[in-house]
């Protein structure tokens, strides 16, 4: 690993140019994700990004770390194995709320509960992009899309509920376009000992009329500037995550006690050494059956 | 060969079957003697019938017979179950005070022993199995002292009061036959000053992935598959790696993906609809180039099938699973010691290959056990191939392209990639199961295409060229009678040779561990006039891939009752078959 000073974010940045809309909430979270990761001491040779599927899941393309673009929905999966098989490899999982509060749904809750020490970025656009325009588990009830004419009529999932509800040790919301915020709120995640999630509002601007970049910029309440909300407090973390009237942006919670998986399981080990043969010890293996 | 004992106990499922029969069978391993089991049981944790049987002789044995020779019966159930078993010259061992009615068949000799009141004596009624075990050894001319090793092994974590309880009950139950009984079934177990060592074939599979450096094992719990994960978990910590129980099978492949992805051996295993679920992920293991072992424990299927039974029916979901053309290998272990050879030969495949390497064992195999000379897990004899994983930073770069940029998807004469983990310096790349170049980045572009299909189908190329796809042979060579088989039914067809040559029928049996690629068997068949395909399923999924290798019919013996081949009943059908013509072209 490189020290910090030499790596410069762009290190993270690959040749490959992205093909998101222009103006698409993606650009900005991915560079907080690049910048939040040269910050905090990280370099590409010791990164594993994995990627989901949907417009978020390219991003694995657009950076430059080692990663995996994987099957839709399991991203979560994958950064689990990456990170217990290699605890010194800095490990950051991104997709989009379909990827993660859809189709990997599961995989979230049993993510938040395990507390595997990596980040995970979820760009929540509240639309299906990449199939150009449906609902997503985000989209607001009465918000028509190609294949809900006249709205879900159902509830929007509240990720930030359904982490504190999994026992989440750190819940964080940010908001692309608030570059710095963003930023700062990346590097909390990464550096939380144990699962740091992040929802980034990060908006379609093709296929999302609603929920776009004036919407955030004017309704978003930054819990920086909100003196008496204390993340390391439940109950506060309750009330600003169960609140129906008003979106925030900042870190709603973060448990202080938080025990790493790799702590409470003592999965400590780099798993990719092994001996060019049989271990040493292991006909005592065969014994056992005597 | 030797003369066998066919021993087996029964009652209710939540009796305590299973360890009472492990006991005896760890008794009789102990005492020099080779052992064969097997189980009927039900997928219920009380209430249905269930059985553990053991064949014992001073030989070898790998097969189960029809016939019974002594039966511990809890239940009148277990007798009407085994009647057909039963002979002249069987024993009932039952406990008369219990509050059936027995009803004995007329042949067999009847042993009425209070099982309960003398494990009450000893200390309490829940020893009243081993009151029955005391009994057996009394009747098999079977030291007792045998069975004390056995009890010591199987509580002694529960402590030596405990331990002492259970040899005395033991002792009750032999006592009671000596004293009461003078039975003279002419069974005189002999023993013998060999060590053997007593495994089903899931721990041998497990036992393989420690051999083979295994270090990350994520499941998810399902019959049969279960027991590998049970075994892993609390040794592989031994050596510094880690079992995680995931939410569903989706997800634990694509753990198991992830740390083969940062460079750890690592294994998943299944069985049943938990196969389907990892289909999902087939496709990217094998586009992604990611070295990964994926068991599959057959069970009776389809859908949830019989969950406790035998079968042989996923070879086309192995061959074909997935959408797209997945390039994979598919080794199929034969008999428990292979179990283990064949795990850490998947291993190897998947690290040389960086492919899926399917590990199909089956039920009747991973609940068997069975006793070998330790010797056949010779540790020493185990060899680890990494394939071109890269080792020192320096490798990196002759695999960088103009731009130092590491080509992990290089396009090669054997098809294999450079191979570089997370933390090689300069080595930082993409993998995906989106089409793409060297580089691991998304391509439609019809040329790079067609190279990384090529590329990744030369690796299978490759592997036949390089690897040893050979078959297992014993019989005749010469007999113009082939027997084809795949997976466990190998036992039962070797001591089916034993009834054929008594009538006077010579065949060649060919037992295949390789499903792909798999050796060329045109030449065989073309020698043998008759050939028949025998496995544990209702179509006939090998014998299809054998006629499509040959372009020519075979006959077929296919078994899909829920229970493996006996070798008597295996010779029958044999026999039957060949009287009978060649299907038509």
């Amino acid at each position: 690993m490189s020290s910090q000073s030499d790596v410069r974010f762009t290190d993270f940045k690959s040749d490959k140019q992205p093909t998101w809309c222009p103006g698409c909430g993606d650009f900005g979270t991915m560079n907080g994700m690049m910048k939040g990761l040269a910050e905090t001491g990280n370099d590409p040779d010791n990164t594993f990004v994995v990627a989901g599927i949907g417009c978020s899941g390219k991003i694995g393309t657009y950076m430059h770390s080692y990663a995996l673009h994987g099957v839709h929905g399991r991203a979560l999966p994958v950064g689990t194995g990456v990170k217990m098989a290699r605890p010194d490899i800095e490990v950051m999982v991104a997709g989009g709320d379909g990827d993660g509060y859809s189709i990997g749904s599961g995989h979230f809750v049993h993510a938040v509960r395990r507390n595997v020490d990596m980040s995970y970025v979820v760009m929540d656009n509240r639309i299906y992009g990449l199939t150009k325009g449906q609902a997503s588990p985000t989209s607001r009830s009465d918000f028509e899309t190609s294949t809900t004419p006249e709205g879900p009529k159902q509830p929007p999932v509240n990720p930030l509920a359904l982490a504190l509800a999994s026992g989440a040790t750190f819940i964080a919301q940010s908001f692309a376009s608030d570059a710095l915020r963003h930023q700062e709120i990346i590097e909390e995640a990464i550096e939380h000992d144990g699962f740091g999630f992040v929802n980034v509002f990060s908006p379609c601007v093709t296929f999302n009329d609603v929920d776009t970049y004036d919407y955030f910029r004017d309704s978003l309440v930054d819990l920086q500037e909100d003196e008496d909300h204390d993340a390391t407090n439940y109950d506060d973390a309750k009330k600003v995550i169960l609140d129906a009237d008003k979106e925030y942006q900042g870190i709603m919670y973060q448990d202080e006690n938080s025990v790493p998986y790799h702590e409470q399981h003592g999965v400590t080990e780099d798993m990719s050494e092994i001996p060019d043969g049989a271990p040493e010890d292991a006909m005592d293996l065969v014994r056992e059956f005597y | 060969m030797a003369e066998d004992l066919n021993w087996a106990v029964g009652g209710e499922a939540g009796d305590g079957i299973d360890s009472t029969g492990k006991i005896f069978a760890q008794a009789l391993s102990r005492a020099g003697r080779h052992v064969f089991t097997s189980k009927d049981f039900a997928s219920r944790i009380r209430g249905g019938y269930t059985a553990y049987k053991i064949r014992t002789s001073v030989d070898q044995v790998q097969s189960v017979v029809d016939r019974l020779d002594i039966l511990v019966a809890l239940t009148q159930r277990t007798i009407d179950e085994n009647l057909d078993e039963l002979h002249e010259g069987s024993a009932i061992i039952y406990d008369g005070e219990r509050s059936w009615e027995a009803d004995i068949p007329e042949d067999a000799a009847a042993v009425d022993v209070p099982l309960k009141s003398l494990a009450e004596d000893a200390g309490g009624a829940i020893m009243r199995n081993i009151v029955a075990l005391g009994a057996a050894c009394e009747i098999t001319g079977f030291d007792v002292e045998y069975l004390d090793e056995a009890l010591e092994k199987r509580f002694g974590g529960k402590g030596s009061k405990i331990v002492e309880n259970n040899k005395e009950a033991a002792r009750l139950g032999q006592e009671y036959v000596q004293e009461n009984y003078d039975l003279d079934l002419g069974y005189d177990l002999e023993t013998t000053d060999n060590d053997y060592v007593l495994l089903n074939g899931n721990e041998a599979i497990g036992m393989g992935a420690l051999a083979a450096g295994c270090r990350f094992y994520a499941g998810y719990p399902i019959t049969p598959a279960t027991s590998i994960m049970e075994y892993l978990t609390g040794r592989i910590e031994d050596y510094g790696g880690h079992v995680v129980q995931a939410e569903d099978e989706l997800s634990a492949i694509n753990m198991a993906l992830g740390a083969a992805r940062s460079g750890a051996r690592s294994m998943t295993a299944t069985s049943g609809a938990g196969i389907d679920l990892m289909t999902e992920t087939f496709g990217l293991v094998a586009t992604s180039e990611t070295p990964l072992v994926i068991t599959d424990v057959q069970r009776s299927g389809p859908s949830t099938g019989m969950p406790t039974k035998q079968e042989q029916g996923d070879l086309n979901m192995a061959l074909y699973g997935g959408h797209g053309e997945v390039p994979r290998f598919i080794v199929a272990p034969t008999t428990i010691t292979e179990c283990f050879w064949k795990t850490i030969e998947a291993f190897n495949l998947a690290e040389k290959y960086q492919t899926p390497v399917f590990l199909v064992s089956d039920l009747a195999m991973s609940v068997t056990e069975q006793t070998f000379s330790p010797e056949a897990f010779d540790m020493d004899a185990v060899e680890i191939d990494r394939g071109k994983l890269i080792e020192g930073d320096d490798e990196v770069d002759e695999w960088l392209d103009s731009q130092g940029r590491f080509r992990a998807h290089a396009v090669t004469d054997d098809g294999v990639s450079p191979r570089a983990i997370p933390g090689t310096t300069d080595g930082a790349h993409m993998s995906t199961g989106l089409e793409h170049d060297e580089l691991g980045r998304r391509t439609e572009d019809q040329d790079e295409r067609v190279r990384q299909v090529d590329k990744r189908s030369r690796k299978v190329e490759t592997a036949k060229e390089r690897e040893e796809w050979d078959y297992r042979e014993f019989g005749d060579a010469d007999a113009d009678n082939l027997i084809i088989s795949w997976g466990s039914n190998e036992g039962a067809l070797i001591e089916a040779l034993e009834y054929l040559e008594d009538d006077g029928i010579d065949v060649r049996i060919i037992s295949v561990p390789y499903i792909f690629p798999r050796p060329d068997l045109s030449d065989e068949i073309d020698a043998a006039e008759e050939t028949i395909v025998v496995e544990c399923n209702a179509t006939g999924q090998f014998a299809d891939v054998i006629e499509h290798d040959v372009l020519t019919r075979v006959k077929r013996i296919n078994k899909y009752t829920g229970v493996r081949f006996k070798a008597d009943e295996l010779a029958e059908e044999i026999i039957d078959k060949l009287s009978q013509e060649v299907p038509a072209q």
